[in-house]
């Protein structure tokens, strides 16, 4: 009887102990079935979902472009402007800024602030959509007339804020540049040997990567928060506590992705390191 | 469906009343009147502790990966690659980590509030609390900023920390161009205890920030559970906006005119 007891306490202690891993798990593997669904039903016709896309790609724009402006200006003057020139011009080699824009902006800032703002605005305004459609049951309505949510709702915002983030992504980086600019010219610095060491610097492979991370940041952070905003549940505080855990879960996953994805272009990719 | 302008004016807007809002809960702790909740600051206190201390370690430490990482390849392709330390340095600790701690505050903390305080709002939980003579301004907004200011800067000097140690993982140990010993010659001696203050500093008025605009959005909630949702989302916006402007101000006024370098006249 005795050991009978012990055995149960000695289970709902490792129970307890493993429940957060075991539900992280879970819901990892909960946003992977989606994506996959998603996908597959991005994919399989019908295509119901044309112009549910061009308002929901509209709506992340028209929400996005402020932000965005604001913060690539606002980080690339401070950090990679105002800090780097301050150092080069110890050296009086303020030119080799431009060069250090290609790192700065295009390899780094840009597609981060640009996945920080596209999570922060647009993807907690679709969890607390989704939470909202959720807590009033909208979503089963729709699966009870039939109207599959995925398809209907999931796969254009999933291919919106696709396009979206790596679109915004070009313009974090022409108003990251813009931003050195005017670091330049705070310290009275002709523009030529900015735009030589920007241009000879910059390669192909940095542009296309910087687009194709941020395209994957935005599939990340469409499915992490359409899940987070249809599992909302319990009343009041469901939806909002939603919205915090979706923008949690999908900073950490973008950051972590963009750490391994920088890790292996720059190890596999050795033309981008030679200096020009 | 919104206009192309509506969140600019919207932010102008609502920026004016945070502000009139968060003077109004920054005079209840300045005069003390705080005090007479002080358990349910310590309480908040250790809330942001035990629920947002990991998340928030775990983020910067990333950000410190990354820092180490660009900076080896950057001094690589400068020819320098033993001065990787320099760029650790000066990414790290004045740029990276505040912009870093900024995010993850508003996203764990400050929408965090927002949804805490809103649900109170919408089931009418505060007008309950002033029918009972508690000021639900000093009861629910100053005791967390209280608790904030008691708890982040330890969050935030041990996240200096974690992220020293990130970037010398990334530099070292991942890319290995340059010795254990270089790297740290140079990582110590381009940074002074100056630098870690203005940096601390630069985070202290994010949080601040923070934790305003996510009492400001929480308390002014309204429209069922799907209004605590929108303000959720809303908080987001305006923090991002604040802690990219609070850390391009801090670089100008800290290090704007001087790099602080052991180099040069």
């Amino acid at each position: 009887m005795a050991s009978l007891l012990e055995e149960q306490m000695v289970g709902t202690a490792v129970n307890r102990a493993f429940s957060p891993a075991k539900s992280l798990f879970e819901v990892v593997g909960e946003m992977m079935l989606l994506t996959a669904r998603t996908i597959v039903s991005a994919i399989k016709p019908p295509y119901p979902y044309g112009e549910e896309f061009i308002g929901q790609f509209l709506f992340a724009l028209q929400l996005c472009w402020f932000p965005l402006l604001v913060s690539t200006v606002a980080f690339g003057f401070g950090a990679p402007g105002l800090q780097a020139a301050n150092f080069l011009s110890l050296f009086g080699a303020l030119d080799r800024l431009g060069g250090f824009f290609v790192l700065a902006s295009i390899r780094e800032f840009a597609p981060f602030v640009t996945a920080v703002v596209v999570a922060g605005v647009a993807g907690t305004a679709i969890t607390a959509d989704l939470g909202a459609r959720k807590i009033r049951e909208e979503l089963d309505a729709l699966q009870v007339l039939g109207v599959d949510p995925i398809k209907n709702l999931v796969v254009p915002r999933f291919l919106a804020l696709m396009i979206v983030t790596s679109l915004l992504d070009i313009f974090a980086i022409v108003f990251g540049l813009t931003a050195g600019i005017a670091a330049e010219l705070l310290y009275h610095q002709s523009l030529g040997g900015f735009f030589a060491t920007l241009f000879s610097n910059a390669t192909v492979t940095d542009i296309w990567a910087s687009v194709l991370m941020c395209t994957m940041f935005g599939a990340i952070i469409a499915i992490v928060c359409s899940y987070k905003g249809m599992s909302a549940s319990g009343g009041a505080a469901g939806v909002g506590r939603a919205v915090n855990q979706a923008v949690v879960i999908a900073l950490v996953a973008v950051f972590f992705f963009q750490f391994v994805v920088t890790s292996i272009l720059l190890a596999t990719n050795p033309d981008l390191q030679a200096i020009r | 469906m919104i206009g192309w302008l509506d969140v600019p004016r919207n932010w102008l807007d609502s920026f004016g009343e945070i502000v009139r809002f968060g003077a109004q809960v920054a005079g209840q702790v300045y005069s003390g009147r705080v005090f007479k909740f002080f358990g349910e600051s310590l309480r908040q206190a250790g809330i942001l502790i035990f629920g947002s201390a990991l998340i928030i370690w775990a983020f910067v430490f990333i950000i410190g990966l990354q820092c180490g990482l660009q900076g080896a390849y950057f001094n690589r392709s400068v020819g320098a690659p033993s001065l990787a330390g320099l760029f650790s340095a000066y990414c790290g600790l004045r740029e990276a980590l505040p912009y870093a701690f900024g995010y993850i505050l508003s996203a764990k903390v400050g929408t965090g509030i927002v949804a805490e305080i809103g649900a109170m709002r919408i089931s009418d939980e505060i007008d309950a609390l002033e029918v009972m003579g508690i000021q639900p301004v000093t009861f629910l907004a100053a005791t967390r900023l209280l608790g904030a200011w008691i708890a982040i800067p330890f969050l935030y000097l041990v996240g200096i920390g974690i992220v020293y140690l990130a970037a010398y993982l990334a530099v070292v140990k991942q890319v290995g161009d340059v010795s254990s010993g270089g790297y740290l010659l140079i990582f110590w001696m381009y940074q002074s205890p100056p630098d870690v203050v203005f940096s601390l500093i630069k985070g202290m008025v994010m949080a601040t920030a923070i934790v305003l605009v996510g009492c400001y959005y929480g308390y002014t909630a309204s429209g069922g559970p799907v209004g605590v949702g929108t303000a959720t989302a809303q908080s987001m916006v305006v923090n991002i906006i604040l802690v990219h402007i609070i850390g391009m101000l801090g670089t100008i006024v800290f290090w704007g005119s001087n790099p602080r370098a052991p180099i040069g006249g």
